[in-house]
């Protein structure tokens, strides 16, 4: 028999950071060395967490392989196992599968500029981009971030996302960000940098990076919740970005994560794919192929 | 293509070299229908059947099985299975396709090691078959097996025709060669009369050709709900059918609290949580909308085999409890 794809393999949970009240940002690191050495990911790339005796969700890795280190998951409690999740301690053990998926074609994306647009959670993925194009800064051309949050409190990487507004010559990259309740740390913010931060949803944001996207060299990489994209994709196309640079990456059920138990499968009878396996990562012509992707 | 011809009188021999490969499954009618179970004798065996209600998938991927064992606060182990040889005798031409279509998935890579053992420790014995009111193989192109077998036998009167698929099936026909004759052209002209008037047989007809654009381009077509407002969403489609493969997972840990299972368990797009996620959100929320999805991914092409997912064999009409028929609706949506 090979390798089983089913078996997680164990790893520890090293600590955790807490971001809102419902979400922390956890580190795991394999037991094993030889799992630990075999492990390498592309940015976009998810994984599998199993807590033994409560089940698996699939969670995208919130880091750059450009920085080793441990695993870093940024889980919201919302289910069943992400619960079980949010009760481990330190030294817990779980098992991870992975990774899975495609991840975004970073390769492809270099010489671009790239705009990342993230709501909410959408950040977790994306962070893995960011964290990647600020690391790799010489092969890749201006990095926007629009980055749409409810709140302060709700918002997560909040000190970073203000570190980047602040000082965007520090790691190079144009940060804008949309709150949609009124609170005094962003309002403030909005006072001093009334160029990159607004109040309403993440689309508000287009108007001030508007000077900055050039639509013959830009790749947009968008996550956000369900909703968003629709309203993302309409503005993305208004502004003439070619449907193949615009990369979107979806949430679905997924048990396997490898293409065979079905729940994630989307599409019309022309055009059937699995988000874990020939996703999550897609581009916009596949949204126009593929019914029901967005 | 390697054929042999066996007379019928001589099958006893044939199922006796079968045994020796392992178990022998083959169609027993039970009740109203038949079912696919072990059998002691070729007597046992009911070769000319219209369909079981179970698949042959249940050898490959089981109702309800366990995949790892699972030691609570500590980890998980594979579940290891000692493999088990199984001779599966008597499958048709659509059930056999089928097979080739689940292959498509489960030993895509990565592969399943539990379908990849269990597919390569089965020994496939075909048979020929008539169509009956609900058939509408020939539509979906898979009346026809041509790969995907080790003996596939055409029962053309006195003899059984032989089509050899693999060298496991050479070998056992080469171990009965006393009982083998060499077909004369007299037998191919039987064979070829007898398939010319099966392919005349079938009363269902579907119209496949674009069948995928039909089926997607329309998907706003008051036909889906017509037939969705009478279903009653029960499953019975998706465990009937022979490539319906979605599978649940479920731990379960024992009373002690410590050792436990992760199991799986076959699926139906039919359930309301099949599409939905944690929070809350369905991405398939109504009834007409997993009722499309099913007949969406049904009437996709398998890029790989270049077959329809969906192979004909009728038994998602044939056991609907809400009397729906798989070639009505899409009919319907031909305008028929």
């Amino acid at each position: 028999m090979n390798v089983n794809p089913y078996l997680p393999k164990p790893a520890k949970l090293i600590e955790t950071v807490e971001m809102t009240a419902i979400e922390k940002l956890f580190r795991f690191e394999f037991v094993d060395e030889e799992d630990a050495k075999s492990f390498s990911y592309k940015p976009g790339q998810f994984v599998t967490v199993s807590v033994p005796g409560v089940g698996e969700s699939p969670i995208s890795i919130c880091r750059s392989p450009t920085r080793p280190g441990p695993l870093e998951l940024l889980i919201r409690r919302i289910g069943r196992v992400t619960n079980a999740i949010h009760k481990l301690k330190p030294g817990d053990i779980v098992g991870i599968r992975g990774p899975l998926g495609n991840g975004f074609p970073m390769e492809e994306m270099k010489g671009y500029d790239v705009l990342l647009i993230a709501g909410g959670l959408g950040i977790a993925p994306l962070m893995s981009v960011l964290q990647y194009v600020i690391d790799k800064r010489e092969e890749y051309g201006d990095v926007m971030l629009l980055y749409g949050v409810r709140s302060y409190q709700e918002a997560l990487f909040r000190d970073m996302a203000i570190d980047l507004v602040k000082y965007p010559e520090k790691t190079g990259v144009k940060a804008f960000l949309s709150f949609e309740r009124e609170d005094p740390v962003f309002s403030k913010l909005m006072e001093e940098h009334p160029k990159n931060v607004r109040k309403g949803v993440v689309t508000v944001l287009f108007e001030c990076a508007d000077p900055y996207i050039k639509p013959d060299k830009v790749c947009a990489v968008v996550c956000g919740p369900p909703v968003m994209y629709r309203f993302v994709l309409k503005e993305l196309v208004k502004r003439d970005v070619p449907p193949e640079r615009i990369y979107l990456t979806l949430e679905r059920r997924m048990k396997c994560g490898i293409g065979k138990c079905g729940h994630c499968v989307v599409g019309g009878a022309t055009a059937i794919r699995y988000v874990c396996k020939d996703g999550p990562v897609f581009t916009y012509l596949d949204v126009l192929a593929v019914r029901g992707l967005v | 293509m390697r054929y042999a011809k066996l007379p019928k009188e001589r099958f006893t021999e044939l199922f006796e070299v079968l045994e020796r490969f392992g178990e022998v499954h083959a169609p027993v009618k039970k009740g109203k229908t038949f079912l696919f179970t072990e059998v002691m004798s070729p007597s046992e065996a009911s070769l000319s059947y219209n369909r079981t209600m179970i698949p042959p998938k249940k050898y490959f991927v089981r109702p309800f099985e366990e995949i790892l064992k699972v030691k609570v606060g500590k980890g998980y182990e594979p579940v290891v299975e000692e493999p088990k040889k199984v001779v599966l005798l008597g499958l048709h031409a659509c059930d056999i396709n089928a097979l080739r279509v689940l292959d498509s998935v489960y030993l895509d890579e990565p592969e399943d090691p539990y379908y990849r053992s269990r597919r390569a420790n089965a020994f496939i014995v075909g048979v020929s078959c008539e169509p009956d009111e609900y058939c509408f193989c020939k539509s979906m192109g898979a009346d026809y097996a041509w790969t995907g077998f080790d003996l596939f036998l055409h029962d053309i009167g006195e003899v059984y025709l032989i089509r050899v698929g693999s060298a496991r099936g050479e070998a056992v026909v080469e171990s009965i060669k006393r009982a083998i004759d060499e077909p004369t052209r007299g037998d191919f002209v039987k064979l070829r009369d007898l398939e010319l008037k099966r392919s005349k047989m079938f009363k269902r007809e579907l119209n496949a050709s674009l069948l995928p654009d039909i089926v997607d381009s329309l998907y706003e077509s008051e036909v889906w709900a017509k037939f969705s407002d009478k279903c009653l969403a029960c499953g019975t489609c998706n465990l009937v059918c022979p490539t319906c493969r979605c599978y649940d997972t479920i731990e379960k840990i024992e009373l002690n609290l410590e050792d436990g299972v992760r199991l799986r368990r076959w699926d139906s797009c039919f359930m309301r949580s099949h599409a939905l996620v944690a929070g809350g959100l369905n991405f398939r929320p109504t009834r007409l909308d997993r009722f499309r999805h099913r007949y969406n991914c049904k009437s996709s092409i398998e890029p790989k085999t270049n077959m329809f997912f969906c192979v004909g064999c009728g038994r998602c009409s044939a056991f609907c409890p809400a009397g729906i028929d798989h070639v009505d609706v899409l009919n319907s949506l031909w305008g028929g």
